[in-house]
C-alpha cells in the first residue's frame, strides 16, 4: 500500500502552499523527488568532472557513479550485460540511433502502429524518404487495444517492429510478450518505446526477450536530458556508430580511427554526468515503491476520474471506456472544440496542470478528424482530493459550454 | 479578431511588460497566419479566451457563459470601440498640438495633457475680478466690422495678421505678450494691439498706451513691452505713472494733457466698443488671420496657425 501523504513530502513543489498546484502532466514530464535534485545538486559540489578520462579522484569518483548507473540500470530491466545500457539524452534519440545505425537496407519491412509518438514516426518515414524502406501502419482496434490478428497478418515479412509499449495517447498497453514471441517466429527484431510505461510497470527485458527498447529519465522522476537505449549486446555491437566524436574512438590517426566497444562508441562528447547520476537515483526512489501498488494506485484514480467524466455526456474518452486498460491516463475530448481553453481555465482557476492539444501523436488526431484533446497523466504523489477538484472545475467549466 | 485586439493592446502594454511582449509576439503570429489566409492554430485564441473565462466564472457562471457563447460578436464591439477610441486619442493628440487643449479650440473640458487647463486659462469679461477657467463659444468671435484703426499697429506689408486683445493687469494676458510680439517679429507679421481692461483699473494705462502712440510711435512697442513685463502692481499704481514716463523720457507734459484730455477718454471708449463688436469673452483673445485664440496657448499653437497646420 503506497504512503501517498509520506510520498509527497518528498515533492517539494506539492507543498507549496502559497502556489499550490494540481500536476496532472505526468506523462509529459513527472515530478523530481528531492533525493533526485540532491544526487544532481551533489555532482556539480562534490565531484563536477569528466569520467573515463580524468586520472584525478574526482574523475575516478564520476567513473565510478556512472559505472554504477548504468549497472543499476541494467539490473532495474533486467539486462543481462551492463554494455547493453547506452545512455542518451532521452527516447527520441535512442530511436534515432536505432534508425540510423541499425543496417537497414531498400525495401525492409518496418510496422509501426497508428498510435505512435511523433519520435517514432517521423525518424522512420525520413528513412524511408532516405533509402526506401516500406513503412506499414498497424490500425488498433476501435477501442484502441492492439489488433494482434492484424499482426500476425503484417508480420510477415517484416524486418522490424518498432512500437509503443504503452501510448501516451490513451494509456493501452500493448501485449508486448505476445508481439515479440510472433516477431521472433518470423524473423523480426522488437523495438519498444517504454518512455510512458517505465514509471509505472515493471519491464524485464529478459522476460520479455524484447531486442530493443528505449526510455527517458524525465518521465521516471530523473532528470530532463537522460534517456536510455537497451539493446541485446549482440545486436548493439551490430550497430553503425551515430554521433561519433570524443571518447567513442579508442585511437585515431589524421586518415583514421578505432571505434571503442558499446556502449563507448555510441556516447560520443561529455555527458550529461549529473543527469545520470540524477536517473540512478530516481530508479532507487522507484525501486523503493512496489510497482504493483503504483499501477493499483493510479488506476483507483482513473477509475474515479472516468466515472465522474461518463456521467458528461458532451465528453468522449480516447481510448478503452475501461479504466484498467488506460495505466494512468485519462485523454478525453469535446468534439469540434478546442480544448485549449479548457486546459487554461483549469490551470487558472484551479491551478490544475494538464495538457492540451495533440500530444505529439498528429497522425493519428489528423485521421480521426479530432482537433485535440485534454489529457490526464497520473503519478503516486496525485491523490483522490485532488482529482474532486479537477471533477469540479471540470463541471463548473461545462456549465458555460 | 481577438488576436488583432490583442496584438495592439499588448503590443502597448509590452513597451513596458516583457511578459506581455511574449503576448504581443504570439498575437502577432496569429494575425500574421491570419492575413496570409492560413488558420490561426496557435492556440493563442484560446489561451486568451481562457483566461478572461476563468477569472469571469468565478463571479458569475452566467456572464461567463455569454462571453464563451458570443465571443466573437464581443471582440468585434471592443474593436469597433478601440478603433473609436483610437481614433478620439489621436484627435485629442492632434487638438492639442495645434490648439493647447485636447478638445479643440478655445475649449476648456478635461485634457490629460493639460489637466489644470493653463492653456485656457483667461481672464472673464464678465467678472471682472476673477482669472479662471470659463468653457464658452468661440462661435461668435470675429474681427468683422471691427474698425482696427483705433489701436497701435505694425504694418510689415505681410498677408498674416495678428490682433492682440489683452490687459495690462491681466495675468493671462502678461504671460503670453512677450512671446507674441517675438513670434510677431519674428515672422515679420502685421501685429495690431488692442487694450481691453478687462480687470482693475487700467484706464489710465490704456490712455497713457494711446498718447505714447500717438507722440511717440517709435518708442510705443518698447513702452508697451515694459506695461506688460514691468511688476503689475507697480504700473497700475497712478502715483509710478510719471515715473515711467520719465524714465522713458517722454515729455510729461505732452502725455498727461494728452492723456486726460476729452478727445483720449472718447477714444478709449469707442476703442472698448469697438472690441466689444468682436464678442471676445475673456482676455487674451488673439486673432491669427481672423481665427481666434482664447487663453494663453503655448506658443507652437500659434506657429501652426501661422504655419497653416491647422488642417481642421
Amino acid at each position: 500500500m503506497l504512503d501517498v501523504h509520506k510520498i509527497r513530502k518528498d515533492f517539494d513543489i506539492l507543498n507549496n502552499q502559497n502556489n499550490p498546484i494540481i500536476y496532472f502532466d505526468n506523462a509529459c514530464m513527472s515530478l523530481k523527488p528531492k533525493q533526485v535534485i540532491s544526487a544532481v545538486s551533489d555532482y556539480y559540489v562534490n565531484y563536477p568532472a569528466c569520467a573515463g578520462r580524468s586520472s584525478h579522484e574526482l574523475g575516478d569518483k564520476v567513473t565510478s557513479k556512472i559505472k554504477e548507473v548504468r549497472d543499476l540500470v541494467a539490473k532495474f530491466i533486467n539486462a543481462k550485460k551492463s554494455e547493453e545500457i547506452i545512455f542518451t539524452r532521452n527516447t527520441t534519440e535512442s530511436i534515432n540511433l536505432i534508425v540510423n545505425s541499425f543496417k537497414f537496407k531498400k525495401g525492409d519491412i518496418i510496422l509501426i502502429s497508428d498510435k505512435e509518438h511523433n519520435s517514432n514516426l517521423i525518424p522512420w518515414l525520413c528513412l524511408r524518404d532516405r533509402i526506401g524502406v516500406i513503412i506499414k501502419i498497424l490500425k488498433s482496434n476501435k477501442d484502441g487495444t492492439f489488433d494482434i490478428d492484424n499482426f500476425k497478418k503484417e508480420i510477415i515479412g517484416a524486418r522490424f517492429v518498432s512500437l509503443v509499449h504503452t501510448s501516451n495517447l490513451d494509456g493501452v498497453t500493448i501485449p508486448a510478450k505476445e508481439i515479440i514471441e510472433i516477431a521472433h517466429r518470423h524473423n523480426s527484431l522488437v523495438f519498444l518505446d517504454c518512455a510512458q510505461s517505465i514509471p509505472h510497470k515493471k519491464i524485464d527485458v529478459s522476460e520479455l526477450d524484447v531486442d530493443f527498447i528505449a526510455f527517458s529519465g524525465h518521465k521516471m522522476y530523473g532528470p530532463t536530458g537522460t534517456g536510455v537505449l537497451y539493446g541485446k549486446s549482440k545486436l548493439i555491437e551490430d550497430l553503425d556508430s551515430f554521433i561519433v566524436g570524443g571518447e567513442t574512438v579508442s585511437n585515431s590517426t589524421y586518415d583514421s580511427y578505432e571505434f571503442l566497444p558499446a556502449p563507448e562508441k555510441f556516447e560520443a562528447g561529455l555527458q550529461d554526468y549529473a543527469g545520470i547520476i540524477g536517473l540512478g537515483e530516481a530508479i532507487h526512489y522507484l525501486n523503493s515503491l512496489n510497482y504493483k501498488d503504483i499501477e493499483d494506485y493510479e488506476y483507483e484514480l482513473n477509475y474515479y476520474i472516468t466515472s465522474e467524466l461518463e456521467k458528461i455526456q458532451q465528453i468522449k474518452i480516447i481510448g478503452p471506456s475501461d479504466a484498467k486498460y488506460r495505466s494512468g491516463i485519462v485523454n478525453f475530448y469535446i468534439e469540434n472544440m478546442n480544448m485549449q481553453q479548457m486546459a487554461v481555465m483549469l490551470n487558472d482557476m484551479s491551478h490544475i496542470a494538464v495538457r492540451a492539444g495533440r500530444h505529439c501523436v498528429h497522425a493519428w488526431f489528423n485521421d480521426k478528424n479530432i482537433m485535440n484533446s485534454i489529457r490526464l497523466s497520473f503519478s503516486f504523489y496525485n491523490t483522490k482530493e485532488e482529482a474532486e477538484i479537477f471533477i469540479k472545475s471540470l463541471n463548473k467549466i461545462m456549465k458555460i459550454i | 479578431m481577438p488576436c488583432i485586439i490583442a496584438l495592439i493592446i499588448f503590443s502597448i502594454i509590452g513597451i513596458f511588460s516583457v511578459s506581455h511582449r511574449a503576448l504581443a509576439k504570439e498575437a502577432f503570429n496569429c494575425v500574421f497566419k491570419r492575413i496570409t489566409f492560413r488558420p490561426c492554430n496557435t492556440g493563442f485564441k484560446e489561451k486568451i479566451k481562457g483566461k478572461l473565462l476563468s477569472k469571469i466564472i468565478n463571479r458569475s457562471t452566467f456572464l461567463a457563459r455569454l462571453v464563451n457563447k458570443h465571443y466573437e460578436f464581443l471582440s468585434w464591439i471592443l474593436f469597433i470601440l478601440m478603433v473609436g477610441s483610437t481614433i478620439w486619442v489621436c484627435r485629442g493628440v492632434y487638438n492639442f498640438y495645434v490648439y493647447g487643449s485636447c478638445n479643440g479650440l478655445n475649449q476648456s473640458g478635461f485634457c490629460a495633457f493639460d489637466p489644470s487647463g493653463e492653456n485656457n486659462k483667461i481672464t472673464n469679461l464678465s467678472d471682472n475680478n476673477t482669472c479662471g477657467i470659463t468653457e464658452k463659444s468661440e462661435a461668435n468671435l470675429t474681427l468683422e466690422n471691427v474698425d482696427l484703426s483705433f489701436f497701435p499697429k505694425k504694418n510689415t506689408e505681410s498677408k498674416d495678421d495678428i490682433v492682440f486683445i489683452g490687459c495690462y493687469a491681466c495675468d493671462y494676458s502678461r504671460k503670453i505678450y512677450p512671446d507674441i510680439v517675438k513670434l510677431a517679429e519674428k515672422k515679420n507679421i502685421n501685429f495690431t494691439f488692442a487694450h481691453y481692461p478687462a480687470k482693475g483699473d487700467t484706464t489710465l494705462l490704456s490712455k497713457v498706451g494711446y498718447c505714447v502712440y500717438k507722440n511717440y510711435p517709435d518708442k510705443y512697442w518698447d513702452f508697451n513691452k515694459y506695461l506688460f513685463t514691468a511688476d503689475k502692481d507697480y504700473i497700475l499704481n497712478k502715483e509710478n505713472m510719471d515715473e515711467i514716463i520719465k524714465k522713458f523720457n517722454f515729455d510729461q507734459s505732452v502725455i498727461n494733457s494728452c492723456a486726460f484730455s476729452n478727445e483720449t477718454e472718447e477714444l478709449i471708449k469707442n476703442s472698448v466698443d469697438e472690441l466689444n463688436k468682436t464678442y471676445i469673452y475673456g482676455t487674451p483673445t488673439i486673432f491669427i488671420n481672423e481665427k481666434a485664440f482664447v487663453g494663453p496657448k503655448p506658443l507652437r499653437v500659434y506657429k501652426s496657425a501661422i504655419n497653416k497646420f491647422i488642417f481642421f
